[in-house]
């Protein structure tokens, strides 16, 4: 207890230097304007900017792609409150309220109560980060191949089932998409050159990083330019700082989207638009005002952005302690961490505690960042959002071959770029999720390597996957998120617990 | 409403040519997957043949792809609805994409390599905004304004980018 506030208070202590603060607040406001402009997204700014990290030590690497992420998803609530457009995918919740109370006149009060429910979020999720996270690093360190096979399948599979909710086959199969890419070169236990073809450049497999900017940047490029017209933005000249008193009427919802937004986060692979959805419609269960949802609800709003940016410790949880990541964006942190030589899984905090709570401070400095950016900068980030997407597009193209040529000077990964952004495209034209295929990309080796390992460790025999404790109940959680995505099951077994589904069961 | 119902009808096609894809790439998946060697020579215990995680993901993939294909498979035979299908090829929005796609190839796969970087980058800003604000709107701005203004961003990118890149960030460029 004591050693983890001693390590907090370090961590703290790390991070205020001047060129630390600097990194803060450059990283912070880049992350922001990559959320203000639509078609930028948080996972995207990431992965591009991960280049830019390069020449950096470790620590300062990583807080600058932090507070990016922060940034950026709560840089989407600016377009979505003043453009009805979501800025990132994690604002979409935002928008129901957030627009309508910027026709109303209430723009600038709704980017106040965006920015310090942001703000409090983070922080809830902090709490929860440091209360969790070293407690699950180390029941994890007793895990062996059966229980990592089993994570990692995990992470795929509730990734798919959470983030294509309407029609789940879609999600597992980007999931197994990404696990077919992550098969590809040199395997682990017996360096054998798996589906190559031939071609040199592939014995080394898919880098995550050339991949994931292909498929948020070309991708989102494409699909941005494929639209026809730019939307208006609403003029918000309001007070944009709120009153405490209007923080204090809405404590309950935003403490209870806070703690909705990091349960989500921590789930593998389901970010914080999910986060945002979940934290927005438990608030409008509960309120007594729920009627008002959707037509400018200033609870909705603080639920929303409660909700997508606590999901952001939230998703640090499994990423720090199990190196699963919690969301996309994470999962091109975790690749980051490779690159910076920091290995996240159960061992950090035996090898690296100090780590976790530099990520702590890291968060805590992001949310400051963007409680004092998103208070002042109101008028210079209005400017940010009338920038012409034919202007700015190709200036983002540039980036993410950049990005994707830099990690290891090879063409090949830009020819990986440019082929994940066109699969991308047409993949989330037919709306299949991303988030499922990055985590098959990142989670595939892991599942290889354990379900082989476990094997050989018991001779062939697969019952340790079933038999023992955890891998059981990891096991248990998979089969059931499988059967209730078949929608016969699912209607028979809401059938047996409400009066209407046995209606409609009867029915049929 | 009819907007909706005939974008599910478009869905319910892609689904089927995607299965269909899908099918096929699970079935030749599991044909390579078993193909590959045991390293049985090895000595190495058949349950950790490499072959073994791509093989069950292949079968996976078929088993997908065959629900995807099964349950849109009503729509095979509407040959006027797979007129409307491809329809979708057509229409401004895919030709936006189109030019999108086509200079995003041109520049990644021909001038970044074969130019020097700064070249390349000023070559394709200047396209995309020249194609972007003259090719598929009517601009308000007279055609000299636009050119003059695309250039200028242009030059300031590519030198932007390669001093910021190379000299500020040592990162070395294509």
């Amino acid at each position: 207890m004591f050693d983890g506030l001693t390590l907090l208070g370090e961590g703290l202590a790390h991070f205020l230097t001047p060129t630390s603060l600097f990194n803060v607040a450059w990283a912070t406001l880049v992350g922001i304007i990559i959320g203000v402009l639509p078609g930028l997204t948080a996972t995207m700014g990431v992965a591009l900017l991960v280049t830019l990290t390069y020449p950096m030590q470790p620590d300062q690497a990583i807080l600058c792609l932090m507070c990016i992420y922060v940034g950026a998803i709560y840089g989407g609530s600016r377009t979505a409150i003043l453009l009805a457009i979501p800025g990132t995918p994690a604002s979409a919740a935002t928008t129901l309220d957030g627009y309508p109370l910027a026709l109303a006149g209430k723009g600038g009060l709704a980017m106040g109560l965006a920015t310090t429910s942001s703000a409090l979020g983070t922080m809830v999720g902090i709490f929860c980060l440091v209360l969790l996270a070293p407690l699950l690093a180390e029941a994890a360190i007793n895990f062996g191949s059966y229980e990592f096979f089993w994570l990692a399948l995990f992470g795929v599979v509730i990734s798919g089932r959470m983030t294509a909710f309407d029609d789940p086959i879609k999600g597992y199969l980007a999931g197994l998409l990404g696990l077919l890419v992550a098969m590809i070169g040199m395997e682990g236990l017996h360096a054998y050159r798996r589906f190559t073809f031939g071609v040199p450049a592939l014995g080394g497999g898919i880098d995550l990083i050339p991949a994931m900017v292909g498929a948020f940047g070309l991708a989102e490029i494409l699909i941005v330019m494929k639209k026809r017209v730019a939307a208006r933005i609403v003029d918000a000249s309001d007070r944009v700082v709120p009153k405490f008193s209007e923080l204090w009427k809405y404590r309950r919802t935003t403490l209870r989207s806070g703690i909705i937004g990091t349960i989500v986060g921590i789930i593998p692979g389901v970010g914080e638009d999910i986060g945002a959805w979940g934290a927005y419609a438990a608030a409008r269960r509960n309120s007594p005002e729920r009627e008002q949802f959707g037509k400018g609800s200033l609870e909705g709003l603080i639920a929303a952005e409660t909700g997508n940016s606590a999901a952001i410790p939230g998703a640090m949880i499994p990423t720090l302690t199990l190196a699963l990541p919690g969301s996309a964006a994470a999962a091109v942190l975790i690749a980051a961490m490779f690159i910076h030589g920091i290995r996240p899984g159960p061992m950090l905090m035996v090898e690296n505690a100090p780590f976790l709570y530099q990520v702590v401070a890291m968060l805590v400095f992001a949310s400051i960042a963007i409680t004092i950016f998103g208070l002042l900068l109101t008028r210079p980030l209005l400017r940010v959002m009338t920038v012409p997407r034919e202007r700015l597009m190709p200036v983002v193209y540039v980036l993410c071959v950049i990005g994707s040529f830099a990690i290891t000077q090879r063409l090949f990964d830009v020819y990986v770029m440019v082929a994940f952004g066109v699969i991308g495209f047409f993949l989330r034209e037919m709306r299949y999720p991303m988030a499922p295929l990055v985590m098959g990309i990142i989670l595939g080796t892991l599942l290889d390597v354990n379900l082989r390992r476990g094997l050989a460790l018991s001779d062939g025999d697969i019952s340790p996957f079933f038999t023992r404790p955890v891998s059981a109940a990891i096991c248990t959680l998979i089969i059931l998120s499988i059967l209730f995505s078949i929608p016969v099951v699912k209607r028979r077994v809401t059938s047996l617990f409400t009066k209407t589904g046995r209606a409609a069961a009867s029915k049929d | 409403m009819q907007d909706n119902e005939q974008t599910k009808d478009h869905m319910t096609r892609a689904d089927l040519l995607t299965g269909g894809v899908i099918l096929v790439l699970g079935i030749a998946v599991v044909w390579l997957s078993w193909n590959m060697p045991r390293l049985g020579t090895r000595g190495i215990h058949p349950a950790t043949a490499p072959g073994l995680v791509p093989g069950l993901l292949g079968i996976a993939l078929t088993f997908c792809g065959g629900i995807l294909m099964t349950r849109s498979v009503r729509v095979f035979g509407d040959s006027a609805g797979w007129i409307g299908f491809m329809r979708l090829f057509t229409t401004p929005e895919a030709g936006r994409v189109a030019a999108t796609l086509g200079l995003a190839l041109i520049y990644a796969l021909v001038l970044v390599g074969w130019l020097p970087f700064w070249a390349a980058t000023a070559i394709f800003v200047f396209a995309f905004i020249v194609m972007f604000e003259r090719g598929f709107v009517v601009s308000p701005h007279p055609m000299w304004r636009s050119l003059l203004t695309a250039a200028i961003q242009a030059i300031i990118v590519a030198i932007v980018v390669t001093l910021v890149f190379e000299r500020g960030f040592l990162v070395r460029l294509p």
